[in-house]
């Protein structure tokens, strides 16, 4: 055991100094191929740590890239929702201010969407001046009314919801009827005469102002089909809202009043 | 010889890391010797001869791929991976608190020898200079990376001693 321990011992010594004695030109000869190796070996490993460390600062840069980008498009979202906001009060604006009457913006807080009731809730109430059935509009047509008012909020009957009725003209052929909302969320046209049927699809049903609730002229919704039930005595129309009400989020409402026909005032489209 | 094999990997790997991802980590130019810690390493686990060997080989590849004299370092770190391996069941070099000092020590041990063996080829540095910025400060780096391989080993024990209770 001793022995094999010196033995090792000695024999790295005598390599060693067999080295460092032979450094002259056998000792290129024998160690230049396999100094080439090594060198090979050496390089490659050197290659393979610097695709690492590119790799790591590759990384780096993708997560931080990923990061600033996370940032830009909340930063375009941002931007592109103010823009939008920006586009609705600018037409709010300009529609308050054509109106021959009194009106006060309220902005959307609340949504009741679920089928027995739809209607939105506002962020304007009895200390604004807004009394029960004040009538609500958008610059594309009318919304609904107020039929619930708190001190600082009210809550408006939506064009489409089952209990709501207003008494509209069909603007073209002056056919009169009454605007209904349904269970399923459709607004129909009902009691149609049958004798002043020329309403065809594409006409544009507005408020016929016959009450004191609604001014007269305000875009309800478009004709999309006639339902005629043969015998019946009234037939009814199937309507597009002129309001796509699951996307309101500013609105009038109407506290002067006005004997004027406003249809002239809203969009011809709309 | 699974024994002799793993010494020999760990060797050639240290010595090939040491070219390589040392090269890259050090720090005010002062680099650890990585193959000097393995073979203290190998040393202390294996004994003398295959600190003797793994020395030898470690030191021989580093004198290869630096460019130096070839047979410096593989007599160097021969020695020293024999004599680390001599002093094992005495000084009680199987404390941690006593292998740190140690390997500290032993570096600067086989420094002095590389610069003595160097002197009869008419090295040109200065022993102050070397001492102070090449042998002292890779003594106490050795010792750092040394401390980090000596508690990675004894959390490695830990783990292995938990998982089989």
């Amino acid at each position: 055991m001793r022995v094999r321990r010196y033995g090792i011992l000695l024999a790295v010594l005598l390599v060693s100094f067999l080295l460092l004695t032979v450094q002259g030109e056998l000792m290129a000869i024998v160690l230049t191929p396999v100094q080439s190796l090594l060198v090979r070996v050496h390089r490659g490993a050197l290659g393979f740590w610097a695709n690492y460390v590119d790799w790591k600062v590759v990384r780096r840069e993708v997560v931080s890239l990923r990061g600033e980008n996370e940032q830009l498009r909340v930063q375009a979202l941002q931007a592109g929702e103010t823009r939008e906001e920006n586009t609705r009060l600018r037409r709010l604006l300009v529609l308050r201010d054509r109106l021959p009457l009194a009106t006060v913006a309220g902005e959307v807080i609340g949504r009741e969407a679920g089928g027995w009731v739809r209607s939105l809730t506002v962020n304007r109430g009895r200390s604004d001046g807004i009394a029960q059935q004040t009538p609500v509009i958008m610059p594309d047509g009318l919304v609904g009314r107020v039929v619930q008012v708190h001190r600082g909020a009210a809550v408006i009957q939506l064009l489409n919801d089952p209990a709501s009725t207003v008494g509209a003209v069909v603007q073209r052929t002056r056919t009169a009827g009454l605007v209904e909302g349904d269970a399923g969320g459709a607004v129909r046209f009902k009691f149609m005469a049958r004798d002043g049927a020329s309403v065809a699809p594409g006409d544009l049903v507005v408020t016929s102002g016959l009450g004191t609730l609604f001014p007269k002229g305000l875009p309800v919704g478009r004709v999309v089909k006639i339902e005629d039930k043969g015998s019946a005595l009234f037939h009814f129309a199937v309507l597009t809202p002129a309001v796509d009400v699951s996307r309101v989020e500013e609105v009038l409402l109407i506290t002067g009043q006005t004997t004027q026909d406003v249809a002239a005032l809203f969009p011809s489209d709309g | 010889m699974g024994l002799r094999l793993l010494v020999l990997l760990v060797t050639v790997g240290g010595g090939v890391l040491q070219s390589t991802v040392v090269a890259a980590r050090g720090v005010g130019g002062v680099t650890p010797d990585v193959p000097l810690i393995l073979t203290v390493l190998i040393a202390l686990r294996s004994g003398p001869e295959s600190g003797c060997l793994a020395g030898f080989v470690a030191g021989l590849l580093q004198d290869l791929t630096g460019g130096g004299l070839v047979g410096v370092q593989a007599l160097t770190k021969g020695l020293a991976g024999f004599g680390m391996g001599l002093l094992v069941g005495r000084f009680w070099v199987t404390n941690p608190l006593v292998q740190v000092p140690g390997l500290v020590l032993l570096s600067v041990t086989e420094g002095l020898g590389r610069f003595l063996l160097l002197q009869m080829f008419h090295y040109p540095a200065a022993f102050g200079e070397l001492m102070l910025h090449v042998i002292l400060p890779q003594a106490l780096y050795n010792g750092l990376i040394g401390t980090l391989c000596i508690l990675a080993e004894a959390g490695y024990e830990l783990m292995r001693r938990r998982s089989w209770q």
